[in-house]
């Protein structure tokens, strides 16, 4: 019996002695994280100053957003950058960007942030939070920024603190976002969960100057882009609910009287447009339905055939040069895997491709890119 | 020497108690309880009949009695576990396909669900059923169509020996887990009643090092509170007549953690889950011919809510109906032919009204033994949803046993399958897509199996291998509607091609009083993407995400003077994470140790364990940006009335 318990304490001797060394030999490995099959890129840039961001979403819940440059003065194209710069990810669904002096606006979604970097080592600044779900941000002027939210309301962001200095109460979704005079003109959508039924859509006048809404002017379901043309006229594109509520139309504005002065409704209500863009000449307008769309803002009807067919690419992303006029479309591919940035001319004629990360959705040109 | 020993190890444990943490104990304290010394049974039982069938008895799930499904699934089969942390949706994959793929039975009830077509397997504790069974690929169509991967079947059956079997149990975890579960079975030689009460809640506050943050942060709304009970009345009737009635009830109250990208301390998602599931059995048992008719009735809630922004709720019912026959009067051969019918309903937030699906499934196995070496099986299922037939669904599959006096089996076998779409497929509001087609999939398989047990039982073997090749056509895919980063579709998108072998290996031996056992599996997996998007998509030939090409675990269990120590080591290969393969998440492996002791007392059993998980406290992820607890400990108490047997 003796010689029993003796075994037993050997048993537990040799058990704590195995679990001591399996603790001891703890804490040293390196940690499990996503990472790219390919050695990291390790182009050499001196500065961000002078080129084209693209702004990779990512896919939502996987953290894995990113931008990808494309440097005018080298040529050089490299991606990832803020994980570079910073030795960290971007974080979750990245949607836009926008410059404002030396300083970029990465205005990343689900993460609920704004990542403020320097343009000349895209290094963090700061992080701006307390948003709701952001999408796009507006420079109002010097000192301040709208940033449009997926729920309850605007923020206005203070762009010498970069903080969040106060709201515009919405109640639900604000989207695109353009000043025209003094006002700030938002596209509202309305309330996130409701179906295209229930939702309100509609142009938020803001007077920025009281940092208020004035007046609203009622549009098809679901405004998700707004430009302004040379005539001072403001164009919105409606996708028509993303249940397919309606079809989807391009309308025209007169913000001067707020009233909507043209209609023109896309006769198929499966084929949803998006990413409406205007030339730096503001007289021909682009957008995305079954490839790159062109319309000259005094065409009286719809283009019928895009200008870039899609050719089975699963275009996601448009932009038009601010300078050259060039339009940047993205393939997404199949969301799952690295897309493609396709440069045009003005002509449709293709000039160059460039792979981005997970999803490239948007563009951000610096000041004086002219590629 | 014997002084020094005590010291020795009394010291040992001095300190590895001050290297753990008082706060801390495990995250899933499995426990053990074997009634009798060295109760060690085959753990596995292969019974193929031309098909791969895997049984775990409860040989191994007393050990794991506080876990959930995943963790038995992961520590000891091949299947790939796809976790979104502990205590959050866990899914399954069987060789190369989707949770979708695979099909999660209780008593032979479908628990997936009609909208999503899968089933979350943290919510389904061990406490519940008293074994597995594991149907492989075609194996599968004996029981229903769609289920590419396989069946897992959780099965709970009467001991007619048994007057009375009590066991309660508490354990309590790292991160205020704390566990407890009562089962009772009482009965006589014709009637048995088994009753069980789970309880589970957790805060689940692990902490992790957060990548963007830089620092390391406590996991945020992770916590849940789980509880169930089942009841199970068996009563036979001169050998020949068996009726049941089982029945199921869950609630799970879930917050669902940030990711972490998006860590928030205020962040508020949230998912409320009550089952209910009921089945009765009537079974006819002649010398020649049986006969089996079923009818269940499942009722699942479910409240999703994020923020104030989403709060939806789905409910569904299922009423499920079987009439089984088989028949073995003619020489050589049996034939079961059977027929299946359910009607599910479902009422969500996310449809537009009341859907409704009624399936008719009629199913036939024709087994023929040819000769004494070779037996072939053919199972034809033809499935009629509403009004409408799919496809006939075939498998053949053939046995050859070479010896008599050896326990070897050569299988193969080869099937057609299709997967018909889920309600959520069909009918989710401004995503459904009426005009999808059923999922199609042709797959070969070949198998061998030995087992040995020597004369005096003291040593036995098994041994396992198969290989298969699978397509799956017009495979469902959801994603991202062009233009609309907040809208997905499914679509008949993906081509897939699946090939791969598994091994499986085990062993126990007696010797010098110690009882010594291991089991290892291994899998190699290659799924590939067959169809392009574009041409421009660089997925063709790529390995499908999050399907590992490696998967391996191994359990070493040793026994002596009523000790027990369990050593599971798990590793899964690197997962890619985008279909061109450009990203991939690293493999990993995960080490965990059970240390126990079972300690009779007059009347009573009492059982003292300790476990650790994630001992080398790798600091890991299994999907990207959803944190895993490093290094967590658990203590679970047990006391055991031993079964008084007739």
């Amino acid at each position: 019996m003796k010689e029993k318990y003796i075994n037993s304490y050997k048993f537990l001797l040799f058990f704590s002695l195995l679990t001591l060394a399996a603790l001891t030999h703890s804490c040293s490995k390196t940690p499990i994280r996503e990472h790219k099959v390919d050695p990291p890129d390790t182009t050499h840039i001196t500065s961000y100053a002078n080129g084209i961001f693209v702004v990779n979403e990512g896919n939502y819940n996987w953290g894995n957003a990113s931008v990808t440059f494309i440097d005018n003065k080298s040529n050089a194209l490299i991606q990832d950058i803020f994980k570079k710069s910073n030795d960290r990810s971007l974080g979750d669904v990245a949607e836009s960007m926008k410059i404002a002096d030396n300083l970029g606006y990465l205005v990343v979604n689900n993460s609920n942030r704004i990542e403020v970097v320097s343009l000349s080592d895209f290094k963090s600044v700061t992080t701006i939070t307390g948003l709701n779900s952001p999408r796009y941000l507006e420079i109002v002027d010097s000192t301040k920024a709208y940033v449009t939210n997926l729920q309850k309301d605007i923020s206005i962001i203070d762009l010498h603190t970069n903080t969040v200095s106060g709201t515009i109460k919405t109640n639900g979704w604000t989207e695109n976002l353009i000043k025209y005079d003094k006002y700030m003109l938002v596209t509202s959508i309305g309330t996130f969960s409701d179906p295209s039924s229930k939702r309100r859509a509609q142009i938020f006048v803001i007077d920025t100057q009281l940092d208020a809404i004035v007046d609203s002017i009622q549009t098809g379901k679901e405004p998700i882009g707004i430009v302004i043309d040379k005539k001072q006229k403001v164009w919105v594109l409606c996708s028509g609910g993303y249940d397919n509520y309606e079809a989807p139309s391009l309308i025209r504005i007169n913000p001067e009287l707020r009233l909507v002065e043209k209609i023109f409704t896309f006769s198929n209500p499966a084929e949803v447009p998006s990413r409406l863009c205007i030339n730096p000449t503001a007289d021909t307008l682009y957008f995305l339905k079954n490839g790159v769309c062109q319309m000259p803002v005094a065409a009286a009807v719809l283009p019928v055939q895009p200008m870039i067919a899609s050719e089975g690419r699963l275009l996601y992303g448009l932009a038009v040069h601010p300078a050259t006029g060039h339009i940047y479309v993205s393939d997404a591919k199949d969301y799952v895997q690295n897309g493609t940035v396709y440069q045009y001319n003005t002509s449709g004629s293709l000039l160059k491709q460039y792979t981005a990360g997970r999803i490239p959705g948007s563009f951000c040109f610096t000041r004086n890119s002219s590629k | 020497m014997t002084r020094t020993t005590k010291y020795l190890s009394l010291f040992s444990m001095i300190l590895l108690a001050a290297i753990l943490p008082w706060r801390n104990y495990a995250e899933n304290p499995a426990d053990t309880l074997k009634l009798k010394e060295f109760e060690v049974k085959s753990k596995y039982l292969y019974d193929n009949n031309c098909f791969k069938r895997v049984k775990i008895d409860s040989a191994i799930l007393i050990n794991h009695l506080n876990t959930d499904l995943s963790g038995i699934l992961a520590q000891y089969t091949t299947i790939f576990i796809k976790s979104y942390g502990i205590g959050n949706l866990a899914t399954p994959s069987f060789r190369g396909t989707t949770a979708q793929h695979t099909q999660v039975e209780w008593n032979g009830i479908s628990l997936n669900s009609p909208m999503l077509g899968q089933v979350d397997l943290s919510q389904i504790p061990v406490s519940q059923f008293d074994g597995l069974e594991i149907l492989y690929g075609a194996a599968g169509i004996t029981r229903t169509s769609g289920a590419f991967g396989g069946v897992i079947n959780l099965v709970t059956n009467p001991n007619w020996n048994n007057i009375l079997n009590v066991l309660a149990m508490q354990s309590f975890g790292s991160f205020n887990t704390f566990t407890s579960n009562l089962n009772a079975a009482a009965g006589t030689g014709s009637f048995q009643s088994h009753t069980k009460f789970n309880y589970s809640v957790a805060a689940n506050d692990f902490p992790y090092y957060n990548d963007l943050l830089k620092t390391t942060v406590r996991q945020q709304n992770s916590s849940y509170r789980l509880y169930g009970m089942s009841e199970e009345l068996f009563w036979k009737l001169k050998d020949k007549h068996l009726f049941s009635i089982k029945f199921r009830f869950n609630h799970n109250d879930q917050n669902l953690p940030p990711t972490a990208s998006n860590y928030d301390t205020h962040h508020q998602e949230k998912q409320k889950t009550q089952d209910l599931f009921a089945v009765i059995d009537y079974k006819y048992v002649e010398k020649k011919f049986s006969l089996l008719v079923r009818s269940a009735f499942a009722d699942q809630k479910m409240n999703y809510s994020l923020d104030s922004s989403i709060n939806d709720s789905h409910q569904y019912y299922q009423w499920i109906n079987k009439i089984k026959f088989t028949y073995t009067g003619i020489r050589n051969f049996s034939i079961r032919p059977g027929i299946d019918f359910t009607c599910d309903q479902v009422n969500s937030d996310s449809y537009n009204g009341v859907k409704k699906r009624n399936t008719t499934s009629f199913c036939s196995e024709f087994i023929y033994d040819i000769g004494k070496k070779v037996k072939a099986s053919l199972v034809i299922r033809e499935d009629m949803i509403d009004s409408k037939f799919l496809p006939l669904v075939p498998a053949l599959g053939v046995e050859y046993v070479p010896w008599k006096t050896i326990d070897l089996a050569f299988t193969m076998n080869m099937a057609r399958n299709y997967r018909y779409p889920t309600l959520n497929d069909l009918y989710w509001t401004g995503s459904g897509n009426a005009d999808l087609k059923p999922e199609t999939n042709y797959a070969v398989e070949g198998g061998v199996n030995y087992k040995y047990t020597s004369g005096n039982r003291k040593f036995s073997v098994g041994a396992s291998l198969a290989a298969y090749y699978s397509w799956i056509y017009q495979m469902i895919t959801w994603s991202q509607v062009n233009g609309n980063a907040y809208l997905w579709k499914p679509e008949n998108i993906d081509e897939i091609k699946a090939r791969g072998i598994e091994t499986g290996l085990n062993f126990s031996i007696e010797f010098l009083h110690f009882v010594i056992g291991n089991t290892s599996n291994y899998s190699f997996c290659r799924s590939t993407y067959e169809k392009a998007s574009s041409a421009y998509d660089q997925k063709i030939g790529k390995q499908q995400i999050y399907i590992p090409v490696h998967t391996f675990n191994n359990t070493l269990t040793v026994e002596r003077w009523k000790f027990y120590l369990n050593y599971n080591i798990c590793y899964v290969s690197d997962r890619y994470t985008a279909k061109d393969n450009l990203t991939v998440m690293p493999g990993y492996s995960i080490s965990n140790i059970i240390f126990g002791r079972n300690i009779a007392l007059k009347k009573i059993v009492l059982s003292l364990q300790s476990q650790i998980n994630n001992l080398f406290n790798l600091d890991y992820q299994s999907l990207v940006d959803r944190p895993m607890p490093g290094i967590n400990y658990g203590i679970t108490v047990k006391l055991a009335l031993p079964g008084i047997q007739r």
